[in-house]
């Protein structure tokens, strides 16, 4: 069985599964959540309003329907208009999407490399001076909360050295840029600790499997065995941790957005459960469903690529 | 012996840091090793034989463990302390080594052939890359691997254990090497199979012209493929002769209950002659060796002498030429 049948497979399993969150969605929002009526017109509206309102929403037509309505919006991305600003959804996603990637973009390349060849460095000179170094490094940024560290962030590099800009954002590229250099920056500090424990512990795992020895025995240098031999092995749990974030970055860091007035996604949501804009939750909660779906597929996909004993099934 | 000696090991010491102190897994050992010809090390699990080629190797893992004192000469050239860049010219390229585990010591996501070619990459660098492919192809056909032309592109799960094995040796095999260190390369395989490998070693060996290490704990490969054998106890070497020696005149107790423990079948019926002999007791700990004879408690033979007031045995010269024996009341005539 070839590649492009597996994938095509996976695509297919895709389907049930998005229809299974849509059942749940549907019931969160159109069968738990309080009545839009409440929120959109107030504790004076009359009955007729109310009829109005919920014949306009597609209220009144019987549960099966309006759970396909639900499905609809899940494949066409078609959400409807928000509640509070009576935008197009899908418009207000487009626009929230750059500012959004401008941050978690460079955060996930940079945090990634950062973290894999730090744990590459401390796997080789494991036991040494500098893994020690880099754990209690580690530690720490797991440990300190993330909120004080962007406020000690903010205060630090922002006010007292005045080296970026406290918060606030500007479209367009170049422009952007001395908005993000500080969240990026810190949320690498805070990421960096947990993803370095993680990937050295994963490359450790192969560092002392028998082919390593027979890569030495070959006398490959241990810059080789690491980067060759010991990386390709560990590449399914890193790709795993990897893949399992790009979801956010498309989505965007919901609290990191709101420290920075960063008008991304994150933000938005943020802004949407504040005000009780139903279609606006229910539009971020269809697409982190499928995108945490669609990327779970690309994972397994690559699984194939990267390990030649994962059968193609 | 006569022939052209390559490599020589002389009072080797490895000692590892462990929490509970440092032990001696190795402590002075001397062995040599001929062009051509076949050095067997046999010895109990624990008993410092792989360690010992390990450290030829230069593959002790430090921390925790190290070449404490000795010397270890590879045509004269020494390999303690060496310039770790000149040790990997020498590794996989002069001294190569195969392993006991051949389902786990191939890389699972390369293909048999980058794992041949990279090991020629690394000590021909003059070979064109087109070259590399069809040596590698050769040397998977010199080890009996059918059709390897298309083995070449499989991954090391798609062959079994055997085959993998070959593998192994293709590798090791593929610079030429002067000295081959085989670490138990049998024991993880059927006993069909185990005769096949042999074979093939043997074979190779004359057509190569290398001088084999083979470290087993199974008698009956040493009775037929070593031409000299080193008994390991506990770090140290107790017996050292050519093999028709150690297997006529045993002289120390311990290589005497080695052999004893060999089963012993009738050749025509098959049946079991008597109840299987074994050696009493246990290996002592290497954290707790008993002063004198590390044997001196499993043996049958111990004497006041063996207890220490006379120090440990040294190896001593013992009946027949090139036989040395470290015991005091080795085993006469049998």
């Amino acid at each position: 069985m070839n590649l492009y049948a597996y994938i095509l497979r996976r695509l297919l399993y895709v389907i049930p599964v998005l229809l299974g969150v849509c059942l749940v969605i549907f019931v969160l929002f159109n069968l738990v959540a309080p009545d839009p009526a409440f929120i959109l017109l107030g504790k004076h509206a009359t009955h007729q309003q109310i009829a109005e309102l919920h014949h306009e929403l597609g209220m009144d037509k019987p549960f099966i329907a309006q759970y396909f309505d639900t499905v609809k919006t899940a494949f066409t991305f078609d959400f409807g208009y928000s509640w509070a600003s009576k935008q197009n959804i899908w418009q207000m996603i487009k626009a929230g999407a750059g500012p959004s990637l401008s941050v978690t973009g460079p955060l996930f390349v940079i945090s990634n490399i950062f973290a894999i060849s730090l744990a590459l460095l401390v796997a080789f000179y494991r036991g040494k001076l500098i893994d020690k170094f880099v754990l209690v490094l580690s530690i720490a940024g797991m440990s300190i909360p993330s909120l004080a560290v962007v406020l000690f962030g903010q205060w630090f590099f922002a006010y007292k050295l005045g080296l970026f800009e406290i918060s606030g954002y500007e479209n367009g590229f170049p422009n952007f840029i001395p908005y993000v250099i500080l969240p990026v920056i810190l949320y690498v500090f805070i990421s960096f600790g947990g993803d370095t424990r993680f990937y050295r512990t994963v490359i450790l795992d192969e560092a002392y499997q028998d082919y390593v020895r027979t890569a030495r025995s070959k006398g490959l240098s241990e810059l080789k065995v690491m980067f060759k031999h010991v990386l390709k092995n560990s590449m399914i749990p890193i790709l795993t941790q990897i893949i399992i974030q790009i979801p956010y970055l498309i989505l965007g860091l919901i609290f990191a957005e709101s420290f920075f007035s960063i008008p991304g996604l994150g933000a938005m949501t943020i802004n949407a459960i504040n005000n009780s804009d139903f279609p606006v939750i229910k539009a971020m909660t269809i697409l982190s469903a499928v995108a945490f779906i669609l990327f779970g597929v690309i994972t397994d996909v690559l699984y194939t690529v990267v390990d030649p004993r994962m059968k193609l099934k | 012996m006569n022939t052209e000696k390559i490599l020589e090991v002389k009072d080797l010491v490895v000692e590892f840091r462990t929490e509970r102190g440092v032990v001696k897994a190795v402590n002075g050992v001397n062995f040599e090793v001929h062009k051509g010809k076949t050095l067997g090390i046999v010895g109990e699990s624990g008993s410092g034989k792989s360690v010992s080629a390990l450290a030829i190797m230069g593959l002790i893992p430090n921390p925790p463990g190290r070449v404490a004192s000795g010397q270890i000469l590879y045509r004269g050239k020494s390999l303690v302390n060496i310039d770790p860049s000149e040790m990997r010219k020498i590794r996989g390229n002069k001294i190569a080594m195969i392993f006991q585990e051949p389902m786990t010591s191939l890389n699972p996501v390369f293909t048999i052939g980058n794992q041949i070619e990279e090991v020629i990459e690394l000590h021909q660098p003059h070979l064109s890359a087109s070259e590399r492919a069809a040596k590698a192809v050769d040397m998977l056909r010199l080890v009996g691997i059918p059709s390897p032309e298309k083995r070449v592109k499989e991954y090391p799960h798609q062959l079994s254990g055997g085959m993998r094995q070959r593998v192994m040796i293709a590798i090791a095999l593929s610079c030429e090497p002067d000295i081959l260190i085989a670490d138990e390369p049998t024991t993880a395989l059927d006993v069909t199979i185990q005769a096949q490998i042999l074979e093939l070693m043997n074979k190779l060996q004359k057509e190569l012209g290398m001088g084999i290490i083979l470290i087993t704990h199974d008698l009956g490969v040493v009775a037929e493929t070593c031409d000299h054998v080193a008994v390991m106890y506990c770090g140290q070497i107790v017996e050292s002769a050519d093999v028709e020696t150690l297997f006529n005149h045993p002289s120390h107790p311990y290589t005497k209950g080695l052999m004893d423990s060999i089963p012993d079948f009738d050749s025509t019926s098959g049946h079991k002659k008597e109840r299987l002999q074994t050696i009493e007791g246990m290996v002592p700990s290497l954290f707790n060796l008993p002063t004198g004879c590390n044997f001196q408690d499993r043996c049958s033979k111990v004497t006041e002498a063996c207890r220490g007031m006379n120090g440990d045995p040294t190896l001593k010269p013992a009946k027949g030429d090139d036989h040395f024996v470290a015991c005091f009341n080795p085993l006469e005539n049998i």
